[in-house]
């Protein structure tokens, strides 16, 4: 960087959620006044990964916003929304808006997402150019905020005109998330997968079998390797010959890095922006990029966590600390949707080494792990997320697990113990706060003669009920055992 | 037959003690905490009486040989005190500390903190409390203006709806406590436990949650996400009586269930089962204890679920509200009256010129010769023996080399001092390394008031004269301060100190009699936060106890907030935290967390309990998973190693079920448990991360 850190200009062209989170790095290190945030959706940065649970309606819209406008206004960040770059001009170092004004930076940092891809299905695009009313697309609050307007129209869900069956384009996480919520809403979905499987690009070929069940008893009808080819008035046709009919046709398809502004400024692009450790341009020391827009090691990743990971190193290198590198990142991606469990470590379909894998088609579980030199390098669970937060916890620390231990993660974990209290030997403690065995408590003859001779029961108490069974369930023999009388004595 | 108190933890079991010939009984006695149950530490209490271990005379060792030798208590105090002056006059008064404790009676720290300002005239005082409940003490400060440990009498357990315990195993560690979660539950309502560790708290609890230790904080952070994005906060509450939401309801949008998975370990499915409970409750009561609090990021962590709490506008409620579990017997009157580093009696802050200027005039001193702020305990002890750093330390009331983290290092700082004075009633580890050793009275030898963790201020009586030989704390007090040059404002003994006094004032007096101390005591509060002034030993005796804020002529005040909270402007405050997580994550080398705690038959450092021959004393022990165990090779019953990057111990394994795979546990009752720990501390309670380091286990 050839300013001073003091009081370099540092603009971000986008406001999504790697932005939001640079944005706080940057108040944090107290470059907030020096910083401009140029983002071209007219709400604040909000959590996009949760606008399925908006859809489905476990999240108020309210809710999603990462920070208020008045956040940004008292920390000297100019947050400009409905700001749209059409330029990055290098030579001059500024940026061009969509009407005509400049902005000048020092370090400019591209945060621009990614962009949905449009399948090319005929008749998505009307012959007016305008998009045919059927079809949505699932990326930003105002998709969502327009799917819900049509979903409920002024909240009378009886309203005839209000759809009553949608079609997902796209069996990708994503997809799913929105055919469950959709589907929460009482509303019949059906699914369009190109590919042989759902979530292939996650999961193995039985993974996805098992998911298609699941799919199937929620009530979702999902159609393999065929492709949405037209949408006409009797609905969406497939290149199988199917015919769906529907109301909705939802766009949830992927997306790639939104890339246009740095290929139009002549810096590298592969997949996406090209940026070394200090997630810089390998043309240009000044322009940064994170998040879905970038690539890194020849990686791109959709992914909130790393793009945060980003952002927090990025705080860091525009505070000055060159010594700040981006290393790559772990992704583990969670479906977020109602009766439906996946969790996806990493690449399970990329990785190599060992497989351990339990699967229960008739229960809807599928579970494996890869495993290299004793560490979970990747895993995929569906319909059983047992031990989850334990088994991200060895794959985010790479922890070097057990011989056997991979498989024990993946097996149900053994029961409580529930022990029968009556088998409870002579010497087992019934009463930790007094420190009294079985053994005593069977040689009393009452509650009484316990809290007496004992004092069993008169600490926390938890102990009463199993006192009672003791005493209940005690040999009815002759008056005291001597036996049980000397152990008393050799405890106390 | 004596009406008193427990001498153990914060509860305070009332009980009764009557003579037996040479020993002493304990009996149940009703009291609204315990209502006459009693944990074993209680029920042997009494066991330590007549112990052959008990110390009957001053000792003196000879640093050359290392040689104790049995002094009178002239020779002793003359000693200390010329040493103490000695050293104040080649390196100033700071070079003389002072380290208390949570477990001695108010009257006791109330004299400390004086001793230490007035006769020493030394700024470096500071006790074991910021161990403690410090990190809680804090969060209550920022967020009520105030902090009393419960700002509610503890049986309101049993009638709240939900009861949230976040790092508490109350079962164990204060195990009548527990009888009120039974009683809720047996009223319908529900107990939510939130621990590493599957406890017998845990296993009262409906719905127990275990995450990765040193991750309370995301957990709170989560189910605030949650209700936000449920619309269940209480608006009209947080509009009347709060300020700053907005800033927090933001910060948890970056904190959904799945996120809070990752991070902590706690499935995203319990988080929601935890916040729908909370979202349906009509009263909803938030505990932290230690588990949640020692942590380097422990003030944080108390603050996020006290924005739960908020924003479920559940504090000021009648069986509801937030409240912190305090440990130590007398953790709450200990941090208020000035045996804290930063602190005056009363809850004032020694920085305010008008706390000063009050305590000052009941002290019959200058307020321009009180010292400032000194080094809180960690960096009291960090700094000892070192050239900027205090050359001398007398401690009342605490087992250092046991209880403080890093405690290698600890150690090695107490071997650098040219004068370590320990009073103690036995020959602690850390009394053990002392130069002087003076022998004090225990609990049912003396008479002084302390303050539970219901913000309940209690009398603890005499019940027998101390054995021969043995004087009270307040005597050494009294003893050293006559020495030292400032008894009634005349200069006698060893060093007359510079210290200018007011006219026409007494100048400080030294009484060794725990009511007119406390008489004292309410003067100097009157007007504080802890305003003591209206209480008496006699209202004690018959109230059970009285709460503070009690002024004069007040009744006292067993629920807080009910109108206002203590800041300024009468609300409470929201503070955004933001989750840093433990100073030290696992490596390579050291893959696995590292917790620490308690047993039920133990106390503390033990110095007391382990010489109580009817409790068990097996040692500390190495909590671990039986997937762990395979891992390692580790056998239950046979010794493992633990390490981390301060030190290692060897002690049995224990293969449970109960404790996350990815995590160990060692009790920290025994020597060993702290060589481990990590002194990482709090920016703001300077609470060291007791609760979480990064270790490795090996068969």
């Amino acid at each position: 960087m050839s300013e001073p850190v003091s009081d370099q200009k540092i603009v971000i062209i986008g406001g999504g959620m790697a932005a939001a989170r640079l944005v706080e790095g940057l108040v944090a290190r107290g470059l907030g006044p020096q910083t401009t945030v140029l983002a071209e959706e007219q709400h604040v940065p909000y959590n996009r990964i949760l606008l399925s649970a908006v859809l489905e309606g476990t999240h108020r819209p309210g809710a999603l916003a990462l920070r208020e406008k008045q956040w940004y206004a008292d920390r000297g960040v100019d947050l400009r929304l409905d700001s749209l770059v059409v330029d990055i001009h290098r030579d001059t170092r500024t940026v061009e808006l969509a009407d005509r004004t400049r902005v000048p930076y020092d370090a400019v940092v591209l945060a621009t997402g990614a962009i949905p891809s449009l399948p090319p299905i005929r008749g998505v695009v009307r012959m007016d150019g305008s998009m045919d009313p059927r079809v949505q697309a699932f990326r930003s609050l105002d998709d969502c905020a327009r799917l819900l307007t049509l979903l409920d129209e002024q909240g009378l869900r009886d309203n005839p005109r209000l759809p009553r069956s949608a079609v997902i384009v796209g069996g990708g996480l994503l997809g799913l998330q929105v055919s469950r919520a959709l589907a929460v809403r009482g509303i019949e979905t059906e699914i369009v997968e190109g590919r042989d499987h759902l979530l292939s690009s996650q999961v193995d070929a039985s993974a996805g079998k098992v998911l298609k069940r699941s799919m199937a008893k929620l009530g979702t009808q999902v159609y393999l390797g065929a492709r949405a080819t037209r949408l006409t008035d009797e609905g969406l046709k497939l290149d199988n010959g199917y015919t769906l009919e529907t109301d909705l046709v939802v766009l949830t398809a992927g997306g790639r890095p939104r890339a246009n502004l740095a290929r139009r400024a002549e810096l590298t692009v592969n997949r996406g922006i090209v940026v070394d450790d200090q997630l810089r341009s390998i043309d240009d020391p000044d322009v940064y990029a994170i998040g879905d827009c970038a690539e890194h090691n020849a990686t791109v990743t959709g992914f909130v966590s790393p793009a945060w990971e980003q952002a927090g190193v990025l705080a860091e290198v525009l505070a000055g600390n060159q010594a700040a590198a981006y290393e790559g990142h772990r992704v583990v991606a969670r479906l977020r949707a109602t009766d439906l469990d996946v969790c996806v470590l990493g690449e399970p379909q990329n990785e190599t080494g060992e497989i351990v894998e339990i699967a229960n088609p008739v229960k809807g579980t599928h579970r494996k792990l890869v495993v290299r030199d004793g560490r979970i390098v990747a895993g995929a669970l569906v319909g059983d997320l047992s031990r989850v937060g334990l088994i991200t916890q060895a794959f985010d620390r790479q922890t070097v697990l057990g011989e056997h231990e991979a498989g024990q993660l993946l097996l149900p974990e053994p029961s409580a113990s529930g022990s029968g209290i009556p088998q409870l030997p002579d010497d087992a403690e019934v009463c930790a706060c007094a420190g009294v065995s079985a053994g005593r408590i069977r040689a009393c003859r009452s509650l009484e003669d316990v809290r007496d001779t004992t004092r069993a029961t008169t600490g926390c108490g938890g102990c009463a009920p199993a006192v009672r069974q003791l005493l209940a369930t005690r040999p009815d023999s002759s008056p005291l055992d001597a036996t049980q009388l000397s152990l008393e004595g050799t405890t106390s | 037959m004596t009406d008193t108190h427990c001498p153990y933890c914060s509860l305070q079991c009332g009980m009764t003690l009557s003579r037996k010939g040479p020993r002493l009984e304990v009996s149940e006695r009703s009291f609204p905490v315990n209502e006459g149950a009693l944990c074993r530490k209680g029920w042997t209490a009494a066991g330590l009486r007549g112990s052959r271990e008990r110390l009957t005379t001053p000792m003196v060792r000879d640093r050359a040989t290392g040689e104790w030798s049995a002094a009178t208590w002239d020779e002793a105090l003359d000693l200390v005190a010329s040493k103490l002056a000695d050293l104040r006059k080649i390196h100033g008064a700071d070079t003389n500390a002072v380290f208390g404790g949570g477990g001695l009676t108010n009257e006791k720290a109330y004299q400390l903190g004086k001793f230490a300002r007035v006769a020493l005239g030394t700024s470096q005082i500071d006790y074991n409390g910021r161990w403690c409940m410090s990190s809680a003490a804090s969060a209550g400060n920022q967020a009520f203006g105030v902090d009393r440990g419960l700002p509610f009498p503890l049986a309101d357990i049993e009638r709240t709806d939900v009861c949230v315990l976040v790092g508490s195993n109350l079962a164990e560690t204060m195990p009548p406590a527990a009888r009120h979660l039974d009683r809720l539950r047996e009223n319908g309502g529900k107990v939510v436990v939130i621990d590493p560790r599957l406890t017998p708290t845990g296993e009262r609890a409906d719905l127990f949650l275990q995450p990765v230790p040193g991750t309370d904080l995301p957990l709170a952070l989560g189910v605030l996400h949650l209700l936000d994005a449920a619309g269940a906060v209480d608006e009209d509450y947080i509009a009347e009586r709060t300020t700053g939401f907005e800033d927090v309801r933001r910060s948890v949008a970056a904190w959904w269930p799945e996120m809070v998975e990752r991070v902590s370990g706690v499935e995203a499915a319990q988080l929601r089962e935890l916040a729908s409970l909370l979202a349906n409750a009509e009263n909803v009561m938030v505990l932290t204890a230690r588990g949640a609090e020692q942590h380097a990021q422990g003030t944080a962590t108390v603050l996020a679920w006290l924005n739960v709490a908020l924003a479920l506008g559940m504090p000021g409620k009648t069986y509801a509200g937030y409240g912190c579990l305090t440990g130590q017997g007398n953790g709450q009157g200990g941090r208020e009256h000035g045996q804290k580093a930063d602190q005056l009696p009363g809850y004032r802050m020694i920085d305010d010129p008008a706390a000063r200027a009050h305590v000052a005039a009941v002290w019959g001193v200058d307020p321009e010769t009180l010292p400032g702020k000194g080094r809180s305990a960690y960096e009291l002890l960090d700094a000892l023996g070192t050239p900027e750093g205090p050359k001398s330390l007398l401690v009342f009331g605490s087992n250092i080399v046991v209880s403080a983290p890093n405690a290698t290092h600890v150690t090695s700082r107490l071997a650098d001092l040219d004068l370590l004075v320990v009073a103690d009633m036995v020959m602690s580890e850390t009394a053990a390394l002392a130069d002087v050793v003076l022998p004090v009275t225990q609990w049912a030898e003396e008479t002084g008031t302390m303050t539970n963790l219901e913000g309940r201020v209690i009398l603890r009586q005499a019940a027998v004269t101390p054995p021969d030989g043995v004087r009270s704390d307040l005597d050494v007090i009294a003893g050293l301060a006559a020495r030292l040059g400032v008894v009634q404002g005349v200069s006698v003994g060893y060093s007359p100190v510079n210290r200018r006094e007011l006219p026409g004032l007494p100048g400080p007096t030294w009484s060794t009699d725990p009511e007119e101390i406390f008489t004292e005591l309410r003067a100097a509060t009157k007007g504080g936060k802890a305003d003591y002034s209206g209480i008496t030993y006699d209202r004690i005796r018959e109230e059970d106890g009285v709460f503070w804020p009690c002024p004069e002529g007040s009744e006292g005040t067993p629920r807080m907030f009910a109108e206002d909270f203590f800041h300024a402007d009468g609300r409470a405050r929201f503070i955004d935290v933001a989750h840093r997580g433990a100073a030290e994550q696992p490596t390579a080398d050291y893959p696995l967390h590292l917790t620490t705690g308690r047993v039920l038959a133990q106390y503390q450092s033990g110095a007391q309990t382990r010489r109580i021959k009817d409790l068990p004393d097996d040692g500390a022990f190495v909590e671990l998973h039986p997937l762990l165990a395979d891992r390692v090779g580790a056998h239950d019953g046979d010794p493992v190693v633990v390490r981390t990057p301060r030190g290692e111990m060897k002690a049995p394994a224990r293969v449970v079920t109960t404790i996350r795979p990815d995590t160990v546990f060692v009790p920290f009752h025994w020597v060993g448990a702290n060589k481990l720990t990590n002194d990482a501390l709090d920016p703001s309670s300077r609470m060291p991360e007791f609760k979480v380091c990064a270790a490795a286990v090996s068969a």
